[in-house]
């Protein structure tokens, strides 16, 4: 019923080979990740959906190299030495650092980079202009809304993050407008840059119009059950009427999460 | 237009109290010989401002103060520090702590004089230790209370371990740092005072204590309230200096 696509690509900038996380907590070990393995490709952007408490978060610590695999392991391109992972993470809260100012913190990434200053400013001025931050540069995070706040960390992350960029549910506190807008925003700058993407999220609708691929994981142990392609040309737009065969797909990515509830409603339909 | 909104508000009822104790020592319903009427006191402050004598008692009095607050602060953060890496050393040091915080400060006095000897080491020593203690409690609750999240995000931005500490639990921790320093300022003052009234030849405290042996209710009264101003004055100094230095808090209504 599945069709997976566990296939291993020259070109993969990421690869994760049989992941497995067990933690101990209150005297008993539990596992948060067992037997995870898929690849990702150089710029590609690939989503990781599955229901809550599947160690989605957990299994994005392990790539970002905050956690270290029980078993397994994670190949990601060596960075040069001295410089920063090569994989950088967008946290879903607490994404900026609330004492610095928007501009500080955008040019966080920068500044591990050791760039200096008036460059990493000027890259980072023209980038929180664009996704219409100018003036802003000087307030601290307090005074933005969420959805700037996500906004100022994704730039971080596209100005001066790795060439793997690791997003756990950037937009899942947005309200649905702010979303749909900070999707569109980073479909463009995903577009400029090209950088490799991998998105956590609960949302199908959300993982069918942003990705070329969605990988399901499993709940408690999480484990990956399914992986689909979309084969649509991207960046898509807001508007994309999803056809037959994506909507097929969005059937079958419901039935991978055990919700017959998209079934019925589909079968309804037809 | 704002500081003079603020002022207005802080400072009504005050004005208000004053006038009516004026007034009720003025007709006579209060004594004046035990409630000098404010006119009196502002003639009396005058006086000793005039003849040198506040100015140098206050002056002796903040310089214990500062003295053993600024040593406080520096021992205290330092303690923090390794309290905060030391996970056995937090836990054998806890109870001592919890101890010595809890208690008041004074009952220390006669064994420290004991050792050092009755003079301004023991005195400053005391107020060192009261600074101390806050500055521990709050800064290595500050320590441990980081959000991982912020430490991970620099981690994974390439910062070194240095670097974190500079940039994330340096800045993290500055807004409860500034609470302590608040706290262990007014402690120390207060802890100074009473050591003063206690034992000691100059300073506000032993002022007060003079003009109560004296019975020179007028400087009585000055010297009390002059203390009262102290405070008010480096609360509002910590808390100018706190908006100035902590500018993404917040700010209190």
């Amino acid at each position: 019923m599945y069709n997976h696509l566990i296939v291993t690509m020259k070109d993969a900038v990421l690869r994760c080979a049989r992941l497995g996380l067990t933690y101990p907590d209150n005297g008993r070990s539990v596992r948060a990740l067992t037997d995870v393995s898929f690849e990702v490709r150089h710029g590609e952007f690939v989503s990781v959906i599955g229901p809550s408490g599947c160690g989605k978060t957990t299994l994005l610590h392990v790539l970002a190299g905050l956690l270290p695999p029980t078993t397994g392991n994670v190949q990601l391109p060596e960075s040069a030495p001295g410089l920063p992972p090569a994989a950088s993470m967008v946290f879903q809260e607490n994404s900026l650092f609330p004492w610095m100012t928007v501009l500080e913190n955008a040019a966080f990434g920068l500044e591990m980079r050791k760039v200096r200053k008036a460059e990493r400013e000027s890259r980072t001025s023209r980038m929180l202009e664009r996704l219409g931050l100018a003036g802003r540069e000087r307030d601290y995070p307090r005074q933005l809304s969420a959805g700037m706040k996500q906004r100022v960390a994704v730039i971080r992350a596209f100005v001066g993050g790795g060439p793997v960029l690791l997003m756990d549910e950037p937009f899942a506190a947005l309200d649905r407008q702010t979303r749909l807008r900070a999707q569109e925003e980073l479909m463009d700058l995903w577009d400029a840059e090209r950088k490799t993407v991998v998105f956590v999220t609960h949302d199908v609708d959300e993982a069918l119009l942003l990705s070329d691929r969605i990988v399901v994981l499993s709940a408690s142990p999480g484990t990956v059950v399914a992986e689909y392609c979309i084969g649509v040309e991207r960046p898509r737009d807001l508007l994309w009427e999803p056809d037959e065969e994506v909507i097929g797909l969005k059937r079958r990515i419901f039935a991978s999460l055990g919700l017959a509830v998209g079934l019925a409603q589909h079968s309804c339909a037809t | 237009m704002k500081t003079v909104r603020s002022l207005f508000q802080g400072a009504w009822l005050i004005v208000l109290l004053l006038a009516c104790w004026q007034a009720l020592s003025k007709f006579r319903v209060l004594d004046p010989l035990f409630f000098p009427p404010p006119s009196v006191l502002l003639g009396t402050l005058g006086s000793l401002i005039m003849s040198g004598e506040l100015g140098h008692q206050i002056l002796r009095t903040l310089e214990r103060t500062m003295v053993g607050f600024v040593g406080g602060v520096a021992a205290g953060v330092v303690v923090s520090v390794i309290l905060a890496v030391s996970i056995t050393l937090r836990r054998a040091t806890q109870p001592l702590i919890s101890a010595l915080y809890s208690m008041p400060h004074l009952t220390l006095l006669p064994m420290l004089m004991l050792i050092l000897g009755m003079n301004d080491v023991s005195r400053v020593l005391l107020v060192a230790l009261a600074t101390a203690l806050v500055m521990v409690i709050q800064t290595s609750d500050a320590i441990r209370g980081i959000n991982r999240d912020y430490v991970d995000m620099a981690v994974n931005y390439g910062a070194g371990s240095f670097t974190v500490i500079r940039k994330i639990y340096f800045p993290a921790c500055l807004p409860q740092i500034f609470t302590a320093l608040r706290l262990a300022f007014g402690r120390a003052l207060v802890l100074t005072i009473s050591l003063e009234l206690l034992n000691s030849d100059d300073g506000l405290g032993s002022m007060i204590w003079n003009a109560w042996q004296t019975f020179a209710i007028e400087k009585l009264y000055v010297s009390v309230a002059l203390a009262g101003v102290l405070g008010v004055m480096f609360q509002g100094l910590f808390q100018v200096l706190e908006k100035r230095l902590v500018p993404w808090t917040e700010p209190a209504r």
